[in-house]
């Protein structure tokens, strides 16, 4: 229901690091109404202009500061993604994305506690590079 | 006299402080500008790294409470059973987790917390002394969907009767006093794609006096909702349906001794300044002949309904809920 918090409008763009495109990267609000550990985070999915991204390509970060794969992340209970502070969904690219619109899909899956089965949201929007 | 209080739970105002139109203190002075007595919190929703909060953090809160005189009426605590994908917690690691949302608690200056419905009973006694310690009191919610006859809260409520601790209790949602289904769903789902004839005989349902509960999973529904069931839209709209219980008030003759705290649920605030489904002039005519002297805390939910495009607008509708709490308990 609060399918529209997956995608926000600000912090689409590519990653540069030393001079060089590593990437691409968007915001996210959780759907739930609380922080959780990372460690339940079910699943990111993410489409770009229709085509899947290899799930290995992409990182999350509950702070800009601390990056892990979706296989680390099963493990993580040090850091909260917390409520109403977006996530970042980093994916590597070298060369990252053109420059221009680009339709985005990005799926999240929570598994909570007393939710007997994980629950997903997703959002399609186009933003600009 | 009646000694009822009001409260607000900042589960209302959710939307606003996820987009960052509210902060904290925003919520906590929008209380204190209504004159609202006490505030219900989701310690993990509003505070950083709950239950760990730095103390840098629980100082600001306590010094917001005391800045806006509001009480710390309740906090909502969860214990996350499925924190590793490959397996649920032990009993052992939930009794810790819940003894840290206790410690959590004291240190905010709460005297309640609310354990969410379906909250592990075989921890509940092992956590007792350190709740009598630290004089926190522990209250199973009782919510729509998870009413009083459900399995596990029955489990909750055994454990209560026997223990007859003053540090177990209740926090009943009146969620489970709906005499019709929140229109505002039924708007949702009806622009999702939701079959009419569905939303029409879930109101009629109502409209005679009844409970849904039983009809409400698509398995189990009758066979003439069955055939209404058209779509997914369909499925989920009635499993909701099922969250919206129509109870008598007398279902709390029982147990009214161990209700410390009620989540005052609406979802839509009419122009006439009643709530759409739940008779809160009823229900607040029980409690004054039952003496019931805790908090009502205002729980806005009715913004996971909000139709594409429409802004929410919880501040509105939680001082309109708060009116008419007012009105009624005089």
């Amino acid at each position: 229901m609060f399918d529209n918090y997956v995608l926000s409008d600000k912090g689409f763009k590519n990653v540069e690091v030393n001079g060089e495109v590593i990437g691409y990267e968007m915001r996210t609000r959780i759907t739930y109404y609380r922080g959780i550990p990372l460690s339940m985070i079910q699943d990111i999915q993410l489409e770009i202009d229709g085509e899947e991204v290899p799930r290995e390509k992409i990182k999350f970060s509950p702070d800009g500061e601390n990056y892990f794969t979706l296989d680390e992340m099963w493990t993580v209970t040090t850091y909260k993604w917390e409520y109403g502070v977006e996530g970042i969904v980093f994916v590597e690219q070298p060369g990252g994305l053109a420059e221009g619109p680009h339709e985005i899909t990005l799926t999240q899956g929570v598994r909570v506690s007393y939710i007997p089965v994980p629950f997903f949201g997703t959002n399609t929007k186009v933003l600009e590079i | 006299m009646n000694s009822i209080k009001t409260a607000v739970s900042l589960y209302s105002f959710q939307d606003e402080y996820a987009r960052g139109k509210m902060s904290l203190e925003d919520c906590i002075k929008e209380l204190s500008q209504q004159g609202v007595e006490g505030v219900e919190l989701i310690s993990d929703q509003m505070l950083h790294n709950a239950p760990f909060v730095s103390d840098q953090d629980i100082e600001s809160w306590k010094k917001l409470t005391q800045k806006y005189n509001v009480f710390p009426a309740c906090n909502d605590i969860f214990i996350n059973t499925k924190l590793y994908r490959n397996r649920i917690l032990t009993q052992k690691e939930n009794l810790q987790l819940l003894k840290d949302e206790l410690i959590l608690a004291n240190k905010l200056g709460f005297k309640l917390v609310r354990l969410v419905s379906l909250t592990p009973t075989d921890i509940i006694e092992n956590a007792l002394p350190l709740a009598e310690e630290l004089d926190v009191i522990m209250a199973l919610e009782i919510h729509g969907g998870m009413g009083l006859d459900h399995p596990e809260t029955k489990k909750f409520t055994d454990i209560m009767f026997k223990v007859n601790s003053p540090y177990l209790g209740l926090v009943v949602d009146t969620g489970i006093f709906c005499r019709k289904h929140p229109r505002v769903s039924t708007q949702f789902f009806l622009q999702q794609g939701l079959n009419k004839e569905l939303a029409d005989y879930i109101d009629n349902e109502f409209a005679m006096g009844r409970d849904v509960f039983h009809i409400s999973h698509p398995g189990t529904a009758p066979a003439e909702v069955q055939t209404m069931i058209k779509n997914k839209i369909d499925q989920e709209y009635l499993i909701f349906a099922g969250g919206y219980e129509n109870k008598p008030f007398s279902d709390l003759d029982k147990i009214l001794p161990y209700i410390k705290h009620f989540h005052g649920k609406f979802w839509d605030m009419t122009e006439e300044g009643l709530e759409y489904s739940i008779p809160y002039d009823e229900f607040i005519d029980y409690l004054k002949e039952n003496n019931y002297n805790g908090y009502i805390a205002s729980e806005y939910e009715g913004g996971r309904f909000a139709l594409p495009g429409s802004e929410i607008d919880a501040i509105s509708q939680v001082r309109a809920h708060q009116a008419m709490l007012r009105k009624y308990i005089g």
